[in-house]
C-alpha cells in the first residue's frame, strides 16, 4: 500500500489507530487515561474504562453500560472511528439503570 | 568620633539608587525582568518596608537563630523519640521535606532576582535578606531530612524530590517555577512574599510547628519555628509593591494576586488537606482542614487584600464549595497511586475517622463513602490487586494534579464532570474552571507537560506501571505502601460485599 491509496481510505478502513481518552466510569472519583483504538468498539470502550474502576471504586452493577460523548449517547456496536471520537476526547461510562416502573 | 545613631544611617544604606551616565534606565531594568508595566519609573520612589533591617542586625539575628536550632538538635541526636513518632505524622514530615526543601532553593532564585531587578533600592536590600533567608531554609530543611536517612530511607527524597519527574513534583515545579523564577518582579513580590508567605505559609508553618509538638516531634518543631521566623520579615515585600501596583494597574493587580492564591490553595489541598484530616491521627486532630483554611488563610487573606483595595477573586464560590471537595478526593487519588509516593499515606476511613468527617463535611458519606466501602471490602477479600492502579489519573493541564473534584447537579447527583478547552487544534483537560480560565490567560506562558502528556509522547518508556515508576525515579525500597491496613479496614471485616472486580471474590 502506498501512501496515496492509504489517504484515500476512510477512517474505518485504515490499520487502527490509538486514541488516548479522557474517561469518567459513573460515580469514580476521578478522571482517568483509557487508551482504545479507531477500531474498537464502543461496548468494548465502556469495558474497557470499567476495567479500572468497577468493582475496584465504584460496585458493580449488574446493569448494561453506554458511553456518553459530547453530550449524547453513542450505540454500542458503532466503532470509535465511526462515532467521531478523536485522541483526547471526554467519555463518560454510565451503567444503563432501567428507571422505575419500565 | 562618636557614631551615627541608627536613624541617621539607616536611610543611605538601605536606599543606594544612583544616576546612570553610560546606560539607560531599560538596560539596567529590562520591562521582562522588572516588569513595571503601566506603573511610571518614578512611581516606586515611594516602596517603603515598614520593619527595617541592617545588614549587621541581621547577621546577628541570624546567628543566634542557627545557634539555637542547632543546640536543639545536638541534643535530642540521640534521644529515640524518632522511633515513637506516629506514620502518619512521619508521613506529613516526609511530604514537607521532599516538597519544600528545594521549592526554599527556588526562592532563593526568585529573592535574588528581586535583589537585582527590584525596582527601589529598599526593595532590592530587603530581597538580599530575603534570599539568604531562603539559602537557609533550604540548608537547614535538607540538613533535617538528611538526618532521619538512615532511619528510614523515604527521607532521602528531601533532596531527591525535586531532582525527579514524580507528579507530585512535576505540580510543584510547575506552580513555583512560575510564581518564584520565570516571572518578574513586580509579579514575584505579588505572588511569592504576598500571596504565598503572608497568605500561606507565614500562618502554616505556625500551625504545623503546633502539630510537631503535638505529635511529639520536638526536632520538627524547632526547625520549622525556625524558618517560620524569616518568613515574617522578608514576606514585607508584597505590601509596598502591591500598594504601588493597585494605584497605577489595578486590573493586573488583582490578576496576579488571584491567580497566585489559586494555585497556593490547589497545592495546600493536596498535601496540606490530607495530613490534616487524615494522616494526623484522630487524637492530635484539633480542627479540620476546612476549619483551618477558613479561620487562618480565607479570613486574613480576604482582609488582607480588600486593605489595599481588591476584590475577592472571581472564582471565590467555586474555591469555597472546593474547601468540602479537593482535598477529599486528592486524598483519595494519593492513596490510590500511593506507588508513586515518597511516604506511605494512611487511608484513615476506619469507622470513627469516618464519623469526624462525616461530622466536619456532611456530604463526605455521599461523595466519598461508596468509592471507600469498595476499596474496604477489596482490601478484607485480600484483593489487593484491586486496590492498586493500572493507568494514570488526568492531570489537570494548570495544576498538573488529578482531574478529581466532584459537583452536585440540580438532581442532586455528585459527579466529576469535564472541563476542557479546544486550543491550538488539541484537547485540554482541567480540574476546576478556574484552572481552565488561567490556563487560557496565561496561554503563551511556557508551561510544564503534565505526566499524560509526556506518557503520550512516548517520553514514558516502557509504556506501563513499571516504565511510569521508573520515569518518577521511584524505586521499591522507597515505593509508598499503606502503613496499616488493618487499622482502618478491620471495623468492616466479615461484613457482605458484592460487586467486587474478578468474579468469585464476592
Amino acid at each position: 500500500m502506498t501512501a496515496g491509496q492509504g489517504a484515500d481510505l476512510g477512517a474505518e478502513d485504515r490499520a487502527p489507530e490509538l486514541i488516548p481518552l479522557n474517561a469518567i466510569f459513573a460515580t469514580d472519583f476521578v478522571q482517568i487515561l483509557v487508551p482504545v483504538t479507531t477500531a474498537n468498539t464502543i461496548a468494548e470502550v465502556a469495558e474497557a474504562v470499567a476495567h479500572h474502576v468497577e468493582g475496584k471504586r465504584v460496585r458493580a452493577l449488574p446493569y448494561p453500560k453506554m458511553v456518553i460523548h459530547n453530550g449524547r449517547r453513542l450505540e454500542p456496536e458503532i466503532t470509535v472511528a465511526a462515532a467521531g471520537i478523536r485522541p483526547l476526547d471526554h467519555v463518560a461510562v454510565e451503567y444503563d439503570i432501567p428507571s422505575e416502573g419500565s | 568620633m562618636a557614631l551615627l545613631k541608627r536613624e541617621e544611617w539607616q536611610g543611605f544604606v538601605r536606599d543606594v539608587d544612583w544616576s546612570y551616565s553610560y546606560v539607560d534606565d531599560e538596560a539596567v531594568f529590562p520591562e521582562w525582568h522588572a516588569g513595571t508595566g503601566k506603573v511610571p519609573r518614578e512611581a516606586w520612589r515611594t516602596w517603603e518596608e515598614s520593619y527595617k533591617v541592617s545588614y549587621p542586625e541581621y547577621v546577628a539575628t541570624q546567628r543566634e537563630k542557627e545557634t539555637a536550632v542547632y543546640a536543639v538538635k545536638a541534643a535530642l541526636q540521640r534521644s529515640t523519640a524518632f522511633e515513637t513518632l506516629n506514620e502518619g505524622w512521619k508521613s506529613a514530615t516526609k511530604m514537607h521535606f521532599g516538597g519544600i526543601a528545594l521549592v526554599e532553593y527556588a526562592a532563593v532564585l526568585g529573592e535574588l532576582k528581586m535583589a537585582r531587578f527590584g525596582l527601589n533600592a529598599s526593595w532590592r536590600n530587603m530581597a538580599t535578606f530575603g534570599q539568604l533567608d531562603e539559602l537557609r531554609h533550604n540548608a537547614v530543611t535538607t540538613l533535617f531530612g538528611h538526618e532521619l536517612i538512615t532511619k528510614d530511607p523515604q527521607y532521602d527524597w528531601t533532596q531527591k524530590a525535586f531532582h525527579t519527574n514524580d507528579w507530585v513534583t512535576i505540580s510543584l515545579r510547575n506552580l513555583f517555577d512560575n510564581m518564584m523564577i520565570t516571572s518578574n518582579v513586580v509579579d514575584i513580590a505579588l505572588m511569592l512574599p504576598l500571596t504565598f508567605e503572608t497568605g500561606f505559609t507565614n500562618l502554616q508553618f505556625i500551625g504545623l510547628a503546633a502539630d510537631a509538638l503535638e505529635s511529639g516531634d520536638v526536632n520538627f518543631a524547632n526547625m520549622i519555628s525556625s524558618i517560620q521566623t524569616d518568613e515574617a520579615r522578608h514576606s514585607q515585600q508584597g505590601g509596598p509593591t502591591l500598594e504601588i501596583l493597585v494605584e497605577h494597574d489595578p486590573v493586573r493587580a488583582q490578576w496576579v494576586v488571584d491567580k497566585a492564591f489559586w494555585g497556593s490553595a490547589r497545592a495546600f489541598a493536596a498535601l496540606t488537606g490530607p495530613a490534616m484530616d487524615y494522616y494526623t491521627p484522630l487524637e492530635h486532630r484539633k480542627q479540620s482542614y476546612r476549619e483551618f483554611m477558613e479561620e487562618w488563610i480565607i479570613d486574613q487573606f480576604v482582609h488582607t487584600i480588600e486593605g489595599y483595595g481588591l476584590k475577592k477573586p472571581w472564582y471565590w464560590d467555586e474555591f469555597m464549595r472546593g474547601l468540602d471537595i479537593w482535598h477529599h478526593g486528592l486524598h483519595m487519588g494519593l492513596w490510590y497511586w500511593r506507588p508513586t509516593l515518597w511516604w506511605r499515606p494512611t487511608a484513615a476511613v476506619s469507622k470513627d475517622e469516618r464519623a469526624w468527617l462525616a461530622e466536619k463535611y456532611p456530604n463526605w458519606e455521599k461523595v466519598y463513602g461508596d468509592k471507600w466501602d469498595v476499596i474496604i471490602d477489596n482490601v478484607n477479600a485480600n484483593n489487593m490487586e484491586a486496590t492498586l492502579p493500572e493507568t494514570l489519573p488526568w492531570l489537570c493541564a494548570t495544576c498538573h494534579l488529578p482531574c478529581c473534584n466532584a459537583s452536585q447537579s440540580r438532581g442532586g447527583a455528585w459527579r466529576v464532570r469535564d472541563c476542557k478547552l479546544e486550543y491550538d487544534n488539541r484537547t485540554y483537560h482541567f480540574c476546576t474552571n478556574a484552572c481552565r480560565q488561567i490556563f487560557w490567560k496565561d496561554r503563551d506562558n511556557v508551561n510544564h507537560e503534565t505526566l499524560v502528556d509526556r506518557f503520550l509522547a512516548g517520553q514514558i518508556q516502557p509504556m506501563d506501571v513499571g516504565g511510569i515508576l521508573g520515569y518518577m525515579g521511584m524505586t521499591p525500597d522507597v515505593m509508598g505502601d499503606d502503613p496499616d491496613y488493618e487499622a482502618w479496614t478491620k471495623d468492616y471485616a466479615g461484613r457482605p460485599a458484592s460487586g467486587l472486580a474478578n468474579a468469585g471474590q464476592s
